[in-house]
């Protein structure tokens, strides 16, 4: 079950209020974040396909944290990254992505070139990003057990 | 013979002095590091290096020796243009003097509230002022919902007037155990001690290692060692 957020936790979240940034450099970043519209379960299986394709190594925690590892060394050593996801309702989340051991600069490149494009179906904003797709729903949403919802498609 | 060199070296200093006021117009620069030192968590090494880093932020649109609030924003997010309510929050929390600008003793003190070893109790004595918009020695519902509503919007995200209602219903329920529609400093203590993630801006690791980030702070030591 993903942790749920109270208003302090995401107030927390404003980059005003964090100070880091007088100590980084800006594309020093070991952190993005992005909103979902989709559900915890969706999110984490998404997150478990491209840990596979990145043949990084998944282990999953309690509370909603994903522990990605990757299998060669770096670097700075193993780059190993936390995904962590907040639940603000049933149907949008926070998700944190993180580095969490290695080089920053390994995982910005995994970031950028890996990571970003295949959650993009998933992803409504990255932080510090105006929302890029005007994406309606696409997904269906919770369907209740066997009713066919959507209209039939023939023509 | 003592009281001849008393003499000189009282002497030399005047001339100094009166060549130093006249020829330099200098920042205050680093007065006294093991004042500052005794007063904060740092260490004399490490107010010399976060001195260095001070140097830096404050030189960077207007060269005197002072943070002013457009340096501030550029040092926080590398771009002038963004205001922020909540870096105008820390900017005036930190500025003690209340004149609009930051001197290196109060960049150093409010920065030592942040540094790993500090006292909890002081980061959730900042952090409560840091919430309490209007100062009112209370957290009030509306102003969670002010700094709620601006973080999403900061982050580009959109949520219904309904769902942050509920959101921040919830956080009272939690929060405000005596029930009048506000959180005090006893209950934010309370709530914080239940969920330390709150506190987690509160902490910058990077003030532990910041000697290392600062070298070149031992060029312009003043101090022997330690």
């Amino acid at each position: 079950m993903p942790s749920n957020l109270n208003a302090f936790d995401i107030i927390s979240f404003s980059p005003g209020f964090d100070l880091s940034g007088l100590f980084e450099e800006n594309d020093r970043k070991k952190e993005v974040r992005f909103t979902s519209r989709q559900p915890a379960s969706t999110i984490i299986s998404k997150l478990r396909d491209i840990a596979k394709r990145l043949k990084l190594k998944i282990d999953k925690k309690d509370g909603g944290l994903l522990k990605m590892e990757g299998l060669k060394e770096g670097r700075k050593g193993v780059l190993s990254i936390d995904a962590e996801i907040f639940e603000v309702t049933p149907n949008f989340h926070l998700v944190e992505v993180k580095k969490s051991s290695g080089d920053t600069l390994e995982f910005q490149k995994i970031m950028k070139q890996d990571m970003r494009p295949a959650l993009k179906d998933i992803v409504w904003t990255w932080q510090g990003e105006q929302q890029q797709q005007e994406q309606q729903d696409l997904q269906p949403s919770h369907v209740p057990q066997l009713q066919v919802v959507s209209p039939p498609q023939d023509s | 013979m003592v009281q001849f060199l008393e003499g000189v070296k009282h002497l030399c200093a005047a001339v100094l002095n009166c060549c130093d006021a006249d020829l330099y117009k200098q920042p205050r620069g680093l007065e006294d590091p093991e004042a500052l030192a005794r007063e904060t968590v740092f260490s004399v090494s490490e107010i010399e290096a976060l001195y260095e880093l001070f140097k830096k932020i404050s030189s960077a649109v207007i060269d005197d020796g002072l943070i002013n609030k457009e340096e501030f924003q550029l040092a926080l997010f590398k771009t002038n243009k963004k205001e922020s309510l909540f870096a105008d929050r820390v900017f005036d929390l930190f500025d003690t003097k209340h004149n609009g600008i930051l001197d290196f003793e109060e960049f150093a003190r409010a920065l030592s509230v942040f540094h790993p070893n500090a006292p909890i109790d002081d980061k959730i004595d900042f952090s409560f002022q840091l919430y309490d918009l209007k100062q009112q020695g209370f957290i009030e519902r509306q102003e969670v919902k002010q700094m709620v509503v601006a973080t999403l919007a900061e982050s580009g995200m959109n949520l219904s007037d309904d769902v942050i209602e509920s959101i921040i219903d919830k956080t009272f329920e939690e929060a405000d155990t005596k029930h009048d529609g506000k959180i005090d400093k006893e209950e934010w203590r309370s709530l914080v001690l239940r969920h330390p993630s709150l506190l987690k801006n509160m902490t910058l690791q990077y003030l532990k290692d910041i000697t290392t980030t600062f070298p070149s702070f031992v060029f312009h030591s003043q101090v022997d060692d330690t």
